[in-house]
């Protein structure tokens, strides 16, 4: 019996120290660079429900909601490509859901990223040019370049986890 | 024919004629429910929030249908006639070993339990998805406009995490399915399909409510679902 809960201690202990390890593998550069990264989609996810929101109600809030979140989403996307250096993926140790196939096919994701960049400074137009259904159109082909990528590069797990 | 021949014989008679347990909106409501929250379950999993979101709106409109017709529906979908307190709910647990126990007329008391607790969480899920945002930003819940992007997706999460509380009273559900199938020989699933069951001696006839107080509900139903949709933006 003494044995048995020595050996459970033990096997715990070594899964802790194992668990411990594989965290310090993360590397601070790596750390950095996924949670940035994380920070800036989490920016473009809610400035395009944002505007998704003006898109709901009677009248569209142009100049304090649509123009300024439709910025935001030009801005990050102009910066998408350099966000996913390698080593940046789950073989970091860190906590991502960026799927190795970035890495991969990394022509077709780069591909991918500038055709949401192409849709960005899209969106950024329409919000300068007020025209509603111009805006309902364009938020649309935002999110499917958005999901595009989404749909073949990042991990459905995302969904699991509490951590936005 | 003596008389105790004759009474044999309408006993006999009893046992095979049918007895109706369900009406159709019940059972409607029921495969129906089966399947949106099927399709709900694949489209959420697989990132398909576009047809997460419809039949989200047609999950909502079964359960404040189910909810309408608990209140004014037919006998045995009525929540006055099923929904019965703990000492009842103890009682009817403690004949869960017998195997000779007959079929209750509806829900059994237990049954009941399993009831509200499915419409509930079902209910709990929906107003939780409501408010629901995705991480993108794209297929947010109608109601999401309300809440910041942040409080929306701490929503989505609680969405998740009930569903899958959720999933877990409907697998204690299929569960009791196969235990009153297998140790007492009753098959509960056939009545849900075909609305009858084979009659016990005593049993009363239920009382079916018409369709038409069906069809009033499902117009106010669908209004309420249409109003949610467009997040009372009229």
């Amino acid at each position: 019996m003494f044995a048995l809960g020595f050996r459970c201690v033990a096997a715990g202990m070594c899964v802790a120290i194992g668990l411990a390890v594989l965290d310090a593998a993360a590397g601070p550069a790596e750390v950095a660079q996924i949670k940035s990264r994380q920070g800036k989609f989490r920016d473009m996810g809610g400035a395009l429900k944002a505007i998704n929101d003006e898109l709901k109600k009677r009248t569209i809030d142009w100049d304090n909601t649509v123009a300024p979140n439709a910025q935001t989403i030009k801005d990050r996307s102009g910066y998408l490509p350099n966000w996913f250096p390698k080593g940046s993926g789950p073989e970091s140790g860190a906590k991502t859901y960026a799927l190795p196939a970035i890495w991969q096919n990394s022509d077709d994701f780069v591909t991918l990223g500038k055709v949401a960049q192409v849709e960005a400074a899209k969106l950024n137009q329409v919000a300068i040019s007020k025209d509603a259904n111009a805006l309902k159109e364009e938020v649309e082909a935002m999110g499917k370049a958005c999901k595009a990528c989404h749909d073949s590069y990042r991990s459905p797990d995302y969904a699991k986890q509490n951590d936005d | 024919m003596t008389s105790s021949e004759m009474s044999h014989m309408q006993s006999a008679v009893a046992d095979t004629t049918d007895l109706r347990v369900w009406d159709l909106p019940v059972r409607a409501m029921h495969w129906l429910l089966v399947i949106g929250i099927g399709i709900c379950w694949w489209t959420g999993l697989h990132n398909e929030l576009e047809y997460h979101l419809y039949s989200g709106y047609a999950i909502l409109w079964i359960v404040l249908m189910r909810l309408y017709w608990g209140l004014v529906g037919s006998s045995t979908a009525r929540f006055v006639n099923f929904v019965r307190g703990p000492k009842a709910v103890l009682d009817y647990a403690s004949t869960l070993h017998r195997r000779d126990t007959l079929h209750a007329h509806g829900h059994n008391a237990l049954g009941a339990v399993s009831i509200v607790l499915m419409v509930g969480l079902v209910l709990a899920v929906l107003i939780l998805g409501l408010f629901a945002v995705d991480v993108d930003g794209l297929y947010s819940g109608p109601l999401s406009s309300y809440v910041t992007f942040k409080q929306g997706r701490h929503l989505a999460h609680l969405h998740y995490y009930w569903f899958t509380i959720l999933l877990w009273v409907i697998a204690l559900h299929l569960a009791a399915m196969i235990f009153y199938f297998i140790y007492k020989r009753q098959n509960l699933v056939a009545p849900m399909i075909s609305g009858k069951r084979r009659r016990n001696a005593g049993d009363t006839e239920m009382e079916i409510a018409p369709l038409w107080r069906f069809a009033i509900g499902g117009v106010i139903a669908t209004a309420i679902v249409w109003a949610v949709s467009i997040g009372f933006y009229f």
